[in-house]
């Protein structure tokens, strides 16, 4: 029984969820593709949308691969792989799994191996997440009509839209710039704000306005969608090199 | 706005949301099946008091902020395969961003969809091949030693960092009052999850949006008044 983390059964769940997800968004994008034709979106727009999203998830999806690996010590890579494939974030993953762990009696540093807290903690793990599920149906189709509705009324309502609806982007993303800045993770310490997650913010918010820059000035306009995933991957090599070339100032944090 | 357009997507969403939440629960139910490993129902129901309070409040009002910003597919598929706030809603934001639509419109909505559909089977390829191919190296890549460790630890200020340039370029004087909102409340409450931070950012940009344009929301209030006003003269 010492492998029944990883049986095929396993493996066969894992698959079934893979082809379903895949499945799901196929049919959203041929859906949309279609619309989007009849709508008179070009062709070249659709296409680069396709190309920009893919190569901006390719470095954030090898960090959630980094985290299905920390959890596989415990769980066994299927329950991760499964759980970060489906609604999955780490930050609820790991506090799920701990919590349900610590009733138990077990840890995640330690490797589970009896079949009723791994049935445990994948229940925990679903109960958990799932109500989302249940709750957007019901309130989406609301939630869109009121605010479409009162943002197309009139061309005032509309630039008054573009101005609230840009608000709340930058709101989003202020969250995640305050927390480089002053945040603290309460899986890994070693991901609290400090001098490195500054530096990695800044490189990467000049990288971009470079960039942009650049694509405005010489009017590289196939090359534009590229600019932020471009922008990100050079912050990114600025905390390698800075980890290399000044590790005492880089490990440096506030929190 | 093509209404019917709307109301299928809706349609889609909600079936294909119900056959996710059938698909989840595989895991558990096929666990406790083939091992014939069932939970006792006490320490559930003890796991549960502590994990709903945190995530299903999250839930509500992660719902109520991705809706008007993703559109209505891009938030159904978005909560199916999760991870949103590091990379649904970036990348949707930066794909409406590139193609220059706006949200809520029909544009924006198939955009956003196509973008995060086109997310979810990225990142869903690269973790299943990551996990069967990759497993025995990788390890080694995003270990405490290795090189590589301080670019997977830092995804996110690099992604938010190149994602809010833009938006700072444009609208600098919205940036101001959520950042330093945001900081304030990370310094006195170090731990709060980020689905709430967003909610607090968000309103305090809002907020501010509303006193840096006053002007604009004073003409569209009366312009709004003034088409009321018309619409029931003629009505009369």
């Amino acid at each position: 029984m010492a492998d029944f983390k990883t049986s095929p059964v396993m493996y066969g769940i894992a698959f079934a969820i893979v082809a379903f997800i895949v499945a799901q968004s196929l049919f959203f994008i041929v859906k949309s593709w279609k619309h989007g034709k009849q709508i008179g979106i070009k062709k070249e727009t659709l296409v680069s949308t396709v190309t920009s999203s893919i190569l901006f998830s390719i470095a954030p999806a090898i960090s959630i691969l980094a985290t299905v690996l920390a959890l596989a010590n415990a769980l066994g890579i299927v329950v991760p792989w499964i759980r970060l494939t489906v609604i999955g974030n780490l930050a609820y993953e790991t506090v799920a799994a701990e919590s349900t762990l610590g009733i138990l009696g077990g840890s995640l540093s330690k490797e589970i191996t009896d079949p009723t807290q791994f049935s445990t903690v994948a229940w925990a793990m679903t109960l958990g997440s799932v109500f989302p599920l249940t709750f957007l149906p019901l309130v989406c189709r609301k939630l869109q009509k009121k605010i479409g509705g009162a943002v197309n009324k009139n061309e005032k309502t509309a630039m008054l839209g573009d101005v609230v609806s840009a608000a709340a982007f930058i709101g989003i993303i202020s969250a995640f710039i305050a927390r480089a800045i002053a945040g603290t993770s309460t899986s890994d310490p070693s991901t609290n704000a400090g001098i490195m997650s500054v530096t990695v913010l800044i490189v990467a918010i000049v990288a971009m306005l470079v960039l942009s820059g650049l694509c405005k000035k010489f009017k590289w306009t196939s090359f534009e969608p590229f600019a932020m995933p471009i922008s990100m991957f050079i912050g990114m090599a600025a905390a390698i090199i800075m980890n290399i070339c000044l590790p005492d100032i880089a490990a440096i944090t506030w929190r | 706005m093509d209404s019917k357009y709307f109301d299928r997507l809706h349609v889609w969403g909600t079936v294909w949301n119900y056959a996710a939440l059938v698909m989840m629960f595989t895991l558990p139910v096929g666990v406790s099946l083939v091992f014939d490993a069932w939970p006792a129902a006490g320490v559930i129901g003890k796991i549960l008091l502590t994990l709903i309070p945190l995530y299903w409040i999250t839930a509500i009002v992660e719902v109520v902020t991705y809706v008007p910003i993703l559109g209505a597919g891009g938030t159904y598929l978005s909560f199916v395969t999760g991870n949103i706030a590091n990379l649904r809603l970036p990348c949707g934001l930066n794909a409406m961003e590139n193609a220059k639509v706006r949200a809520n419109t029909e544009e924006g909505e198939v955009i956003s969809t196509i973008s995060i559909a086109v997310s979810s089977i990225t990142t869903t390829v690269i973790i299943a091949v990551g996990v069967l191919a990759f497993a025995p190296i990788l390890p080694k890549i995003t270990a405490e030693g290795s090189v590589f460790k301080a670019a997977f630890n830092n995804v996110l200020p690099a992604l938010f960092g190149a994602l809010g340039a833009g938006y700072f370029a444009k609208h600098w004087k919205l940036a101001f009052a959520p950042i330093i909102i945001g900081v304030l409340v990370l310094i006195f409450a170090p731990t709060t999850g980020v689905g709430i931070l967003m909610f607090i950012t968000i309103v305090a940009s809002i907020v501010a949006a509303v006193i840096i344009y006053r002007d604009l929301l004073k003409e569209t209030i009366s312009s709004v008044r003034g088409s009321k006003k018309e619409s029931g003269e003629t009505a009369e």
